[in-house]
């Protein structure tokens, strides 16, 4: 933890996509920071931009995709500038990624094992086939899985779900990556599990010592897990800082509705909801991306979308009128 | 295990009942000739002795349901009948044919997978490139033409037109490469057809392969493009093929009953249509009945091999193909 | 709903693809000889003429003539109205007979659905031809066998398609709601069911008119089928082919006749899979 630079840093970042009714705005300029060793925590509604923010940074989009700007600084190079085979280098090496979907992920042909050690031995091609082997066995040990050699011998659709995550998981810590992405990796899965594979994640912290971008609808799960929050919005961030203290007095109104609706939700089982409608991902970005939704529109809201700025130390959000509607020492 | 073995014996059995269910329709086809059935069978040049020889021999004078349950005994021990005409036993002359038919299916077979399977590979992972539009073309001439058709074509121009291959025939015993030469334009006439058909078939199920999650975390683990393909892609993408190819072995019989007509080759189909031409029933009842069996077993053998493939396969057995 | 716009459209999207506009064209040449296929022959096509044997291509006989002296050209256009013929034939019993045999699948009981099931993969996958030989071999050729045995082979392609989509449309919301008030099975069929199935079955149809004239003209090839001296493609191609010594013209122009009139009629059905089909818009 000697560099005080961040592992990442995204500048810019925006991406369209081509859609039958014209160009979509599914990243609108992202400017975020992942630090060394730490968990980002990446909330939002679904169609937020959370899930292809992941796929940019592992530059593995789908083929509709018709703009991709800014810059990724991973440890200094720019992922978005490297040709497609220099990409390839850094993928299930520096970079490894956890997907929503255990029941899909792993090919149903091949056994966990064939997957656990084709991934290994493209990572540390010194390794033979049975080294490869005790690794992943090892590996599946780490993750909670009994009987691993057993495990390795199964095939996908012999697992619960559960237990195709934590295989998911342990490939992904078997290649030792700088930055591990997990995308809602726990969404698809029952409550029980979710919180058994939550715990699974605390517990690899300890081992790990890259960083790890957690991707989720979830706000009390990043708030369980993570040390930063990231908050998106209609494909913009609109704050972000450490999460104790973001979750204690958020600076974006954004971020206090969701708050609310986590409470609410929490404490008489109703669901809050904010109202209105997500962004047109179709729209150009006019006025603030809140606007529509927001308790406290002014005008001035309506005149431009405010950019990040500096609210204290190590926080930023993208609200005008934050100093005023949301003062600091207002505790929930 | 037991839900393999369960599939195991479902389709056993299913290939049991195919089996009985043809040789029913045969014996029935055979009692319900109209008329006499000796004059039937026979035709009407047939003399009186002989005919009755034949009733005698193949126990028309009996009732249906006493030579049903002989039928299916002498069938079952291997017993096809004696023909009529020359007094051999049917299983002899099946037998020295077989190996013809045997020869040219499965040559083709393996022709159009040698071609087809690669074809459609690259098309799918080359897609709109030249050869990707190239073959969407060609890949319906190759399907709509009949392979009788292409047969005669392929005779016309290499055969006459510019005398490269001998024509007619099998080719002397003993002499090999006479007997491939006359191999070659047979089986490519036979295997055009399906080497369009399997190269568009591995063409979309490819693409659609290439589009699962799977493929998408094999990309993110950064495996090499050959590997995601040719590991990871393509025994996926076989599966449909590999169904089509079970459930195409009957037309490629019947294919093949075509050309060995159209190049004078022996084989079944060739003992098929002299006996159909000459009357002669026990041959031709005893031939089909070695086709419908050859057809079974591949079946099976397909299907076996399928379930080696996929550790999905439940005893509900191969999903549907798509189409044919 | 105007069927005819409908139909318009259709024509329009299938002939705005290089291949379906060649199926297209092909297809128009080949029913409309068929269908007026005395007004278009300039020749008797059973007429003998032994001492213009072969003659190649003449103005008398625009495609020449055959071993017996008959005009090929006029010869080729009547077999196309057999093939027309054969093809419409099996293949509307075929459909009927299939639908009707998906709809009932559909609708019985599971165990006996998985009995239809399996009798579709068995005769659907069944080495026909060959058996069609024995059928032939014991009730002698003629073309109703033709008929019946190519009927029965594509009655699977038909009742599995017809069992599929009865599946999907039953369980619509409007054909629920229908059976809340109270309307019966047979209506819901009729009226609801039926028309929504008859895209998928239109298409498969014209799908299997190709493999109907491969078949026909297959067994006719090896006179198995159609009774000379009644000219079918696949006699053609025969009387050619026995004569190849005296003539290659004969069995170039029948095969080649054969071949295009297959690549012509699935290009069509392709294309008009692909139009009525949108879901396989771009795929090809």
């Amino acid at each position: 933890m000697t560099d005080a630079s961040p592992l990442v840093s995204i500048r810019k970042l925006t991406l369209d996509a081509t859609t039958e009714r014209g160009p979509a705005h599914i990243l609108r300029g992202l400017d975020l920071e992942i630090g060394r060793g730490r968990i980002l925590g990446v909330v939002g509604e679904s169609g937020s931009g959370k899930s292809t923010l992941a796929s940019a940074l592992l530059r593995l989009l789908p083929s509709n995709v018709s703009r991709l700007d800014g810059e990724i600084r991973f440890d200094g190079t720019d992922l978005l500038a490297l040709t497609d085979s220099a990409m390839q280098a850094w993928r299930g090496v520096r970079i490894a990624m956890i997907f929503q979907d255990p029941m899909t992920a792993l090919n149903p042909l091949f056994t966990v094992g064939t997957h656990m050690v084709d991934v290994l031995r493209r990572r540390f091609p010194e390794l033979s086939r049975r080294e490869a082997l005790a690794r992943s066995e090892a590996m599946l040990v780490k993750v909670g899985i009994a009987d691993p050699r057993l495990r390795l011998k199964a095939y996908p659709h012999q697992l619960s779900g559960g237990m195709r995550q934590r295989v998911m998981i342990a490939m992904a810590l078997s290649v030792e990556p700088d930055l591990l992405l997990a995308d809602e990796p726990t969404t698809a899965l029952d409550a029980t599990v979710e919180a058994q594979i939550v715990a699974l994640f605390d517990r690899l912290r300890q081992d790990f010592s890259g960083s790890i971008v957690f991707i989720s609808h979830h706000l009390g799960l990043v708030a369980e897990l993570c040390d930063d929050l990231c908050v998106m919005y209609g494909g913009a961030i609109v704050e972000t800082g450490p999460v104790a203290e973001v979750l204690r007095a958020p600076r974006h109104p954004y971020t206090r509705a969701l708050l609310d609706c986590e409470i609410e939700d929490g404490d008489e089982g109703r669901l809050a909801t904010i109202p209105g409608e997500v962004p047109n991902p179709l729209s150009e970005l006019t006025q603030c991306i809140f606007a529509s939704r927001c308790a406290h529109t002014a005008d001035i809201c309506l005149e431009r979308h405010p950019p990040l700025a500096v609210m204290g130390q190590g926080r930023q959000a993208a609200c005008i009128r934050s100093a005023e509607v949301l003062p600091s020492e207002v505790l929930p | 295990m037991s839900d393999t073995a369960r599939y195991l014996v479902s389709r056993f059995v299913t290939t049991l009942l195919i089996v009985l269910g043809a040789m029913l329709l045969l014996f029935t086809l055979s009692a319900i000739v109209p008329g006499d059935p000796a004059t039937a069978l026979l035709g009407p040049q047939a003399t009186a002795e002989y005919a009755k020889r034949f009733i005698a021999e193949m126990g028309l004078d009996q009732p249906w349901y006493r030579r049903l349950p002989t039928f299916l005994g002498h069938v079952l021990t291997g017993n096809l009948g004696t023909d009529v005409l020359s007094g051999r036993p049917v299983a002899g002359i099946v037998g020295a044919v077989l190996p013809y038919t045997f020869i040219l299916t499965f040559a083709s077979i393996g022709l159009a997978v040698v071609i087809g399977v690669p074809l459609g590979c690259y098309a799918a992972t080359h897609r709109g490139s030249a050869l990707d539009h190239a073959l969407a073309f060609i890949s319906v001439a190759f399907i709509a033409i009949p392979s009788f058709v292409i047969a005669i074509f392929l005779l016309l121009i290499f055969s006459i037109w510019l005398d490269w291959l001998p024509v007619l025939g099998a080719g002397q015993p003993g002499d090999w490469l006479d007997q491939a030469k006359r191999l070659i334009l047979p089986t490519t006439a036979l295997s055009v057809g399906w080497i369009g058909f399997i190269a568009r078939l591995m063409r979309s199920s490819m693409l659609e392969v290439m589009g699962e999650n799977y493929i998408r975390t094999a990309r993110a683990y950064g495996l090499s493009d050959r590997m995601v393909t040719y590991k990871y892609a393509l025994k996926n993408a076989c599966i449909p093929t590999i169904a089509v190819l079970g459930m195409g072995i009957g037309r490629l019989l019947g294919g093949a009953v075509l050309v060995e007509i159209v190049f004078a080759r022996p084989g079944l189909g060739r003992l098929i249509f002299d006996a159909i031409a000459t009357r002669n029933f026990p041959v031709l009842q005893g031939a089909v009945l070695v086709v419908v069996l050859i057809f079974v077993v591949t079946n099976l053998l397909v299907d076996l091999s399928y379930s080696a493939i996929d550790p999905r396969i439940r005893r509900d057995g191969a999903p549907q193909a798509a189409g044919q | 709903m105007n069927a005819l716009a409908v139909t318009a459209g259709t024509i329009r999207r299938i002939g705005s693809h290089l291949g379906g506009a060649i199926g297209l064209v092909i297809v128009a040449v080949v029913v409309l000889s068929a269908v007026f296929a005395p007004l278009v022959a300039t020749h008797d096509p059973d007429a003998l003429d032994v001492l213009n044997r072969f003659t190649g291509p003449t103005a008398q006989h625009w495609l020449g003539t055959d071993h017996l002296g008959r005009d090929l050209y006029s010869r080729l256009v009547h077999g196309a109205s057999v093939a027309m013929a054969v093809a419409l034939t099996a293949i509307s019993t075929a459909l009927i007979a299939g639908t009707l045999l998906g709809i009932l699948a559909a609708s019985l009981p599971a165990r006996s659905e998985r009995l239809i099931l399996i009798l579709f993969d068995v005769v659907s996958s069944f080495p026909s031809l060959v058996l069609a030989l024995a059928a032939v071999a014991v009730f002698g050729p003629s073309t109703l066998l033709v008929v019946i045995i190519v009927a029965v082979t594509l009655i699977p392609h038909f009742g599995r398609v017809a069992r599929a989509q009865v599946l999907t449309v039953r369980n619509a919301p409007y054909i629920e709601a229908e059976r809340l008030l109270g309307a019966s099975s047979w209506r819901i069929v009729f009226s609801h069911i039926l028309p929504n199935i008859a895209g998928p079955l239109v298409v498969l149809a014209s799908i299997d008119i190709p493999v109907v004239i491969t078949i026909e003209a297959g067994l006719s090839f090896i006179g198995l089928g159609v009774r000379p001296p009644l000219a079918s493609w696949g006699t053609l191609i025969y009387d050619g082919y026995a004569y190849l010594s005296d003539s290659k013209l004969p069995v170039v122009i029948a095969s080649s006749a054969l071949a295009l009139a297959t690549l012509g009629f699935t290009l069509f059905g392709e294309a008009l899979r692909d139009a009525v089909d949108p879901r396989l818009d771009g795929e090809r």
